[in-house]
């Protein structure tokens, strides 16, 4: 059985009365305009999420991972695009919480939890898998480093306040490449935001280039050591990011669900409202048995992550169920609607674009076959 | 300067289409329905936390309403109230406005050293905006209803009451019960840490021999008014359905209006 | 002077020197309920400084008797004062039913006074009955409207209830009735010291016509949008109405405020026609315009609540409809 505090339980209120208050009534329009709500995202830090799982001397609220799905979850609900700029968001924050010296929390935590937007950059043209081929650099030239490439696919490009970036710094004793991270301040010359894609789901953030020209940093700004950025990024996209993209696919899931009986109980058909159905009442339990299998899988995935336990198959399963049955769920419930379900009045087919688009985020359905796999054909 | 605040947990008014009659009981069931806390009372928190940044001193919580509805005041709590005193007891069910300003006062009177008693101005549930004044009568205070400002220059009190087309502007001293509009402020949002703040935070639970109170003079045998028959609005209109172009339309509704007489 | 069991009073409220209607409105129902209790009286009572010349006004429409208190003391509404003095003057006469008008002022004097006197008050009735034991059968509604209660009070005496305005209608004037004034006096306050002092009264008359007088009320709802309400407004100009909205509408800030919301938290009003345009018809709302004449309602949604108490219903989006019906009226009427 799994059930969460009634601590947590108020937690989930609260965040949720904020997300129908403040998020719900511009889901639908940050969707159409494709934009970032950025002014919401300083209204939402006083609340404690933007650095949910920080410690409170760093500016955070001092919880878990068990509390970053549960706020996931409520403003995927409503909009998954914002919940994946809060993912990406997560990610710098993770990043630094997790391998920064302790002047750099000090500098940037209680930054980036008080409304400043983070991220992290890794992907490059070249493949965002292919982890080693990145192609951006990084040179020591009279005690500075000098950072130049491009990243790309980079949510929060746009309105970055601090970057974690991964640059290759050169090769390691057997040849192999050396990739290191560093710490970017948004506005250090060289540090600009580059192309601004058009997404077809998850809108509602901005995804689009870094371009790093001539960027001089000092040796302050590397985190952790050099070569230490496989460990970083792999280490943040692993268990944070996927467990984010799961609790996100999560909220979608939800909102099938809710939405399938809404319409279920309030379209009248033949005198009879359409829930009366048998072929109505399969999709609505498969809508409610998909969110309860994500929900498990995502939600003890991050209770392992919190006590601290190895986590890696368990988020990598979480994040392969939970996105692909949001895609399944939101197809069926658009199914269920008929012509509604492509009107865009109602979110579904915008749950659909979302869902699709969960997916590729922190690595594909594949990458985590290869690691559920990997980590059974090891035992 | 001490403040508290008497808050009702209510049925969420969003669920209130899932309200039935029970056919045999005749009585109403909420099964399923969530309780939060009265809409306008959260401005009535609003309110006492401003006055406490103003001023220093601390807010209370009274409410009077069964045991399972602490889970519901820790939100309350987690908005910044200091600490919360349920008056909980099966002898106070059925309480009408008179019965429950009655316990109210008694939980009130037994904390006592308080400055200033806020209430919302009326109940999502009910709704008849008896208390605030019947409360402000049992305790002995000065009382106002549908305050839609409210500052303090120590020792005097500023209002503005809400009353059709306008307002009075009043002054007064404290102490005072005041039942607060919900135009007064927005009410805050609850913060997660605020929500890890409550859990320790203190909730006193007092029954009907804690604020010695005879059970004849609580709950429903203390009420003076009684509930009766509980019925569904019907409003039995047949709705014909006007059809066609809107400018087709747009001409059958003029022919009604002409027959109604408000068009030549 | 005890009066026989079973009277029914009014407490009669002022508007700027003159009845508030909801007073004269329920001077017809007392007199229902006084012929149903065996009452052969129908009192109003009537506080103020120079309130005499009003008792006429309370007997035209249907007052058998007016107990009047003048006193420069009364000359501005406050609620203890006004509470102490009924207090006495209820004491005295021993009155069985009392009604109150639930203005801000009217809901907070019944609960003042009920309190004093340790009695039974129900809120917003939106009807008064009696029962075969004569006593008051008051219905409140609950939930938002969702739900209509009784409410009973069948030991304390005297039974009080508070009434919303544009319930009942108000009895037509009938300037030939006759009926006694009893002057009491204000003794009770001699000495009396208020908490409370009141700066100033300010009153915000809004300039349009009031929903209460109009005959045709055009309604706006979520579904009509901020740059559409012109149209209602317009639309009410041609028809010589009035505009009135819901509580969605209201919160986003479309309407001209709060004066012109119709529900359980606003008016109650009963016109010949109302129209309401993108109005989804939540029981909160119903409550307040169930009783109108003919209703009319345009509304997208097929499924909306609001057919279900519509006379006439048009199955289309408001926004559509609202500028091809201000062009027709206008063709109509040779504008």
């Amino acid at each position: 059985m799994l059930e969460l505090s009634e601590q947590q339980e108020l937690m989930r209120k609260v965040v949720r009365d904020f997300v129908e208050k403040e998020i719900a009534p511009i889901a639908r329009q940050i969707d159409e305009e494709d934009t970032c709500p950025v002014e919401l995202f300083q209204k939402m830090a006083p609340l404690g999420i933007n650095g949910v799982f920080v410690p409170a001397k760093y500016g955070g609220a001092g919880l878990g991972f068990t509390e970053m799905v549960l706020v996931l979850e409520e403003i995927a609900r409503h909009a998954a695009g914002l919940a994946l700029g809060l993912v990406a968001h997560y990610m710098g924050v993770y990043a630094i919480m997790t391998w920064g010296s302790e002047e750099q929390k000090q500098k940037y935590l209680p930054r980036i939890c008080s409304g400043g937007f983070s991220g992290l950059s890794i992907t490059e043209p070249g493949g965002g898998s292919d982890f080693t081929g990145q192609k951006s650099t990084g040179q020591l030239v009279d005690g500075e480093w000098v950072l130049n490439g491009r990243k790309c696919f980079i949510t929060n490009s746009h309105c970055m306040s601090v970057n974690v970036v991964t640059v290759r710094t050169g090769e390691d004793a057997k040849g192999r490449p050396q990739i290191s991270a560093f710490i970017i301040e948004g506005d250090t010359p060289g540090h600009t935001p580059g192309r601004k894609e058009k997404k077809a789901g998850l809108r509602g953030s901005y995804t689009g280039e870094i371009i790093l020209n001539n960027v001089r940093l000092s040796p302050d700004n590397l985190l952790g050591k050099p070569g230490d950025g496989a460990k970083i990024s792999l280490g943040t996209l692993g268990e944070m990011g996927r467990t984010g993209t799961a609790a996100a696919a999560l909220g979608i899931l939800r909102g099938c669900l809710e939405e399938s009986v809404k319409y279920a109980k309030e379209r009248i058909i033949y005198g009879k409202p359409l829930s009366n159905l048998v072929n109505i009442q399969m999709i609505i339990a498969q809508n409610r048995t998909d969110y309860e299998a994500a929900r498990l899988l995502t939600y003890n995935a991050a209770g392992l992550k919190d006590a601290g336990k190895p986590c890696a198959q368990e988020v990598s399963m979480a994040k392969f169920f939970a996105t692909e049955a949001s895609v399944k769920a939101a197809k069926r419930t658009m199914d269920l609607m008929g012509g509604y379900g492509v009107i865009t009045d109602y979110p579904v087919s915008r749950f659909l674009r979302d869902a699709v688009a969960t997916i590729p985020a922190c690595g594909t359905s594949h990458i985590m076959q290869v690691i559920i796999a990997g980590a059974e054909l090891r035992k | 300067m001490n403040i508290a605040v008497c808050v009702k947990p209510v049925p969420d008014p969003g669920h209130y289409n899932r309200i039935n009659i029970n056919p045999e009981t005749k009585l109403l069931d909420r099964k399923g329905i969530p309780v939060i806390i009265n809409p306008v009372d959260k401005n009535a928190i609003e309110a006492a936390l401003q006055l406490k940044e103003q001023c220093g001193g601390k807010v209370v919580l009274v409410s009077m309403a069964p045991p399972d509805t602490v889970e519901t005041l820790k939100e309350a709590l987690a908005m910044g109230v200091d600490e919360a005193y349920l008056l909980s007891d099966r002898a106070f069910a059925g309480s009408d406005t008179l019965a429950t300003a009655k316990i109210l006062a008694a939980g009130l009177k037994k904390i006592g050293q308080l400055d200033l008693i806020l209430t919302g101005s009326e109940s999502a549930d009910s709704g008849t905006s008896h208390v605030p004044s019947q409360l402000g009568e049992l305790l002995g205070l000065p009382h106002l209803n549908h305050i839609t400002e409210l500052s303090l220059e120590l020792p005097v009190i500023k209002m503005k009451a809400k009353i059709e087309n306008g307002y009075v502007e009043y002054e007064g001293r404290l102490p005072m019960v005041l039942g607060v509009a919900r135009e007064i402020n927005t009410p805050r949002y609850t913060t997660l840490m605020g929500v890890v703040m409550a859990q320790n935070k203190p909730i006193t639970i007092w029954g009907l021999n804690d604020l010695g109170l005879d059970p004849a003079g609580t709950g429903l045998s203390g009420s003076p008014t009684q509930p009766g028959d509980l019925h569904f609005p019907r409003h039995g209109r047949k709705s014909e359905i006007l059809k066609g172009e809107p400018e087709a339309i747009a001409g059958k509704i003029i022919a009604i209006l002409r027959s109604a007489g408000v068009l030549a | 002077m005890p009066e026989k069991p079973g009277s029914v009073w009014v407490i009669a409220e002022k508007s700027r020197d003159k009845i508030a209607e909801v007073s004269l409105e329920l001077l017809g129902k007392a007199r229902e309920i006084a012929a149903q209790t065996g009452s052969p009286l129908t009192t109003a009572v009537l506080l103020g400084k120079d309130a005499g010349l009003l008792a006429a006004e309370l007997i035209a429409h249907g007052a058998d008797q007016v107990i009047l208190v003048e006193d420069p003391r009364l000359e501005s509404y406050q609620n203890d004062t006004y509470a102490l003095v009924l207090e006495e003057l209820i004491k005295k006469h021993r009155p069985e039913i009392i009604l109150f008008g639930a203005s801000y002022r009217g809901s907070e004097l019944s609960a003042t006074v009920a309190a004093r006197l340790q009695t039974g008050l129900s809120a917003h009735c939106i009807d008064l009955k009696v029962d075969d034991r004569k006593g008051l059968v008051q219905v409140v509604p609950a939930f938002g409207g969702m739900v209509y209660s009784e409410i009973l009070c069948p030991e304390a005496r005297p039974q009080m209830a508070s009434v919303k305005p544009g319930v009942f209608p108000k009895p037509e004037r009938d300037a030939t009735r006759t009926g006694t004034v009893l002057k009491e006096s204000a003794t009770v306050l001699d000495g009396y010291q208020s908490p409370l002092k009141v700066v100033g009264v300010v009153q915000q008359q809004p300039s349009d016509l009031p929903l209460e007088k109009a005959e045709t009320i055009v309604v706006g709802g979520w579904g009509v949008g901020p740059d559409m309400w012109d149209y209602l407004e317009q639309i009410a100009g041609e028809l010589g109405g009035a505009v009135g909205c819901t509580r969605p509408a209201l919160d986003e800030g479309w309407t001209r405020g709060e004066h012109t919301m119709i529900g359980t938290s606003g008016k109650t009003v009963r016109p010949r026609v109302y129209m309401g345009f993108g109005v989804s018809g939540s029981a909160h709302h119903v409550v307040g315009m169930k009783d109108s004449g003919i209703i009319i309602n345009v509304n997208i949604d097929p499924e909306a609540p609001v057919f279900q108490v519509s006379d006439y219903g048009v199955i289309a989006d408001a926004r559509v409809i609202l500028p091809v019906l201000l062009e027709k009226i206008r063709e109509h009427k040779g504008v």
